[in-house]
């Protein structure tokens, strides 16, 4: 679906699940093939989760070397163009650079922009690029190269994922550049957390007047340049030594796309490969490949967040009354327990992450009798209903289980449904009450709420729409005070908590599979260091 | 010679009949895909006017009858209409696969082939001793296993524990025969050992069916020696039911392949498919399974006029019967 199909649409496009076609692929015959090779290895008897390092080897790389990384295509169009729904993932880090990142900390942090700062409303913000920064053809780097990627970004035709999010706040005319070194941007409305939503990765810089050619010629001003590109096929990228924070590691990077997930566990097992992009492993080829002597397994922290979206709109979601019951049903350490192994960090319902600064940690605890009590006012005694989830991704019919039988507890009837993988996020998401979904963590957290939970918002997946909420997020954005606005974002999860759709079980870590010669392998939300990572014995 | 002409002519018309039929019925089953293709292309937040515009570009607002004679007429010439993803012309695109496959499918029949009706003539000829009881036994054990399990069978014994083959092709359709040769083996094996099993099956028990026949025993009578009695007599007796499951097998490969490519990431013709599927590429949906209903269509034919070349039974129908 999404990224494949929905070209023109800016509703579902790549931000919440990357590697769509890669999950849809991994039918039947993957998951039957990973249980033999499981059975196979004979590494089955630990616990999963024991079995599973937690982290990659640890150590320098050389200097040096090629890394062959394995990633799922995202069509069959995709393009180096990264304001593109269809944009090529892996080689945007590699390329480009954005103004600014998304920090370990989850903070905003510099990237070609050294700072920022908003005026006294935050209605107009001032970046200061940073100088002697060069793309890949010689040309330098400068403010009207920052301006014409907004403009990019913002172009109708260019039906860009982060247009919609951006278009209510800047208006491209009103760019302005007074020196090669400073970016002035002016808001259409007040926003103190603006610079978060430059972190996007459509947001990555391109030259001034690049838009007809960036999807083949990728010159950017990132560590590493294009050598050659195919979409869905094969590509390589060399490092860049004029890169403004320096040489990266590595010599080359070599891109190859592979759109089924047990055939890219394969590569990396025969050694044909030294990384899997977006490939969250399940429990048992993860197993697989740990046991292996050439392969091993890290993990991305609390990289995506498991949620079952109650449509507020469908009866009887409808009742406020009957969302908290469902929410105090279950008990999210059992979920934990069967769906993950026992290896993540429980939500609580709050899908903010905990690594985010504004995330608050209070919530109302596993309470069954309590929801008994709700549903009995709200007139659903003996309620009974739907759960949709799909072979989609390994996660969801264990949680949708586990959810079944922790629910049953507190009295309500979840009848569990399969549906089909390759449509189920045109055929179920959005459509039915109540089904099981993901996303990826690492936006930040003004996009995150606007985009997921606001009312209206193409993204909002349970349709909820509280004044309250949209007030709070609006007040956010005008408050110039880190402190106080901090609290007002926590006051926005509350709400969500308490009166929201979203049932949010528990964050996952994503199990990446790795060669074991990889050095230097950090990746955090859609952060990746390409400057660090190498190879042993390159 | 007039009722062998009168069969051929009877068997061609009937195989365009089946293709008309069936380019009908692929037709109308995408038309029958959930959701309306524009909708489904731009995805539910399309505006109103988008949708029409597509419906337009993609001359869905046509009646389905005249958009059937279009893509028919050009089907004939060669054109299939454009990907709804790549935009490129279908044909080429399309071609591109089929070649890469075509590869595959090479190999497999070769091997399959050959291998089976040696092992199917030796089973049959040593019945109920140990070379049956082998080969019988493996056959029935490969035409068990589904060819995706096979093939991960394959992977983890030439790919890595012994790592001899590539377990997956990491280049795209592009890719020349030289780079993808290497890549070929491991999934032609999947294909043959599955393909091989029915073939051997068959071969074995036609081979016993001629070897008790009255025939063969005159011939055996005569004093003709084991070797001549086998390979003048009994064999193209033999063979012919045997090339029906043979022709059944390469069409059933069209098929086969679809999972074997996803599984080795080889470009070729099911792995396109799968993509256009989950895609929902209209147009190369459409283009693929006509082409596979030739593949059918050929086969079945190729069979036929085949099995008429060796039976004279078949060949002399019409004519005069004694």
């Amino acid at each position: 679906m999404s990224e494949t199909s929905l070209r023109t649409d800016p509703g579902v496009s790549g931000i919440p699940r990357r590697s769509v076609l890669a999950a849809a692929a991994a039918g039947g015959g993957a998951l039957a093939g990973s249980a033999l090779l499981t059975g196979c290895s004979g590494a089955a008897s630990a616990s999963p989760a024991e079995a599973v390092p937690s982290r990659g080897p640890a150590g320098r790389p050389d200097r040096g070397g090629t890394l062959r990384i394995a990633r799922p295509p995202a069509s069959d169009a995709e393009t180096l163009d990264p304001a593109s729904a269809l944009s090529a993932y892996e080689y945007l880090g590699a390329l480009y650079n954005r103004l600014v990142r998304v920090g370990e900390d989850g903070k905003v942090a510099p990237d070609l922009a050294e700072s920022w700062e908003p005026d006294d409303a935050a209605r107009t913000w001032t970046f200061r690029l940073r100088r002697g920064v060069t793309f890949h053809d010689g040309s330098a780097f400068t403010s009207a190269d920052a301006a014409y990627t907004l403009r990019h970004i913002l172009a109708t035709a260019t039906a860009s994922p982060q247009g919609p999010v951006l278009a209510p706040l800047v208006d491209p005319k009103r760019l302005r550049t007074p020196d090669p070194h400073t970016l002035v941007i002016p808001l259409k409305s007040p926003h103190a957390e603006f610079p978060s939503l430059l972190t996007h990765y459509n947001c990555y810089v391109v030259p001034d007047g690049s838009a007809k050619s960036i999807g083949r010629t990728g010159i950017g001003t990132g560590p590493f340049k294009l050598a050659s590109f195919a979409s869905a096929g094969p590509g390589r990228v060399v490092a860049y030594g004029d890169h403004w924070a320096g040489r990266p590691v590595l010599d080359a990077i070599d891109f190859f796309s592979v759109a089924d997930m047990q055939a890219r566990a394969n590569a990396l097992l025969a050694g044909q490969v030294d990384l899997l992009s977006q490939t969250n492993l399940d429990f048992a080829t993860a197993r697989v490949i740990a046991a292996s002597s050439r392969a091993t397994i890290a993990r991305s922290k609390n990289a995506q967040w498991y949620v079952l979206p109650m449509l507020t709109t469908e009866k009887p979601f409808t009742d406020v009354r009957v969302r908290q019951a469902m929410k105090l049903a279950y008990d999210p350490e059992h979920i934990r327990k069967v769906a993950l192994q026992g290896a993540g960090t429980l939500g609580w319902d709050n899908p903010v992450p905990p690594s985010d600064p504004t995330h608050i940690a209070a919530h109302p605890a596993h309470d069954p009798e309590q929801a008994r009590h709700l549903l009995k006012r709200a007139g659903h005694e003996r309620l009974a209903v739907d759960l949709y989830t799909s072979s989609y991704d390994p996660i969801f019919t264990p949680m949708a289980l586990a959810y079944q039988e922790s629910a049953a507890r507190a009295g309500i009837r979840v009848r569990v449904k399969t549906a089909a993988a390759d449509s189920y996020y045109t055929q179920i998401w959005m459509k039915k009450p109540l089904m099981a979904t993901y996303w990826y963590t690492g936006r930040p957290v003004d996009q995150l709420l606007n985009q997921v939970f606001r009312s209206g918002s193409s993204y909002n997946e349970t349709a909820w729409s509280d004044k309250e909420f949209d007030a709070l997020l609006d007040r956010a954005r005008r408050e110039t005070g880190e402190g106080r606005r901090r609290e007002l974002y926590g006051q926005a999860q509350t709400l969500i908590v308490d009166r929201g759709g979203a049932i949010t079980p528990m964050f996952a870590d994503r199990l990446t599979g790795i060669s074991r010669k990889v050095r230097g392998y950090a990746e955090h939300g859609f952060e990746f260091d390409y400057l660090g990572i190498g190879l042993k014995g390159a | 010679m007039r009722g062998v002409f009168t069969f051929i002519v009877r068997r061609v018309v009937a195989a365009f009949g089946t293709l008309l039929l069936s380019s009908v019925m692929v037709f109308l089953a995408v038309q029958a895909l959930p959701g309306d293709v524009a909708t489904q292309v731009l995805g539910k937040d399309a505006t109103p006017d988008a949708v029409a515009a597509l419906r337009k570009q993609m001359g869905l607002d046509q009646p389905a009858w005249e958009r059937y004679f279009d893509w028919i007429k050009g089907a004939l010439h060669g054109d299939f209409g454009t990907s709804l993803v790549t935009t490129k012309p279908v044909g080429g695109e399309v071609a591109q696969y089929l070649g890469n496959s075509a590869l595959i499918a090479v190999v497999t029949v070769l091997f399959a082939v050959t291998g089976s009706l040696v092992l199917g003539v030796l089973a049959g000829l040593y019945r109920d001793r140990w070379p049956d009881h082998v080969i019988s036994t493996v056959s029935l054990v490969g035409m068990s296993i589904p060819e995706f399990v096979v093939a991960t069978l394959l992977v983890l014994a030439f790919s890595v524990t012994v790592p001899v083959l590539p377990a997956v092709v990491l280049y795209g359709p592009g890719a020349g025969t030289g780079q993808l040769l290497p890549a070929v083996w491991l999934p032609a094996a999947s294909l043959a050992i599955v393909m091989a099993a029915y073939i051997v099956r068959m071969a074995r028990t036609s081979v016993i069916d001629v070897m008790a026949s009255e025939y063969v025993t005159t011939a055996r009578l005569k004093g003709l020696s084991t070797w001549r009695v086998v390979t003048r007599h009994a064999l193209p007796g033999a063979l012919l039911p045997t090339l029906h499951v043979i022709a059944l097998n390469v069409a059933w490969l069209v098929g086969g392949v679809a999972v074997v490519e996803n599984v080795f990431n080889y470009p070729g013709i099911g792995k396109l498919l799968l993509t256009s599927v989950q895609n929902r590429d209209l147009p190369v949906i459409q283009a693929i399974a006509l082409i596979s209903a030739v593949v059918y269509v050929i086969c079945n034919l190729a069979a036929d006029l085949g099995s008429m070349a060796l039976n004279p039974k078949l060949r002399t129908r019409g004519g005069s019967v004694r």
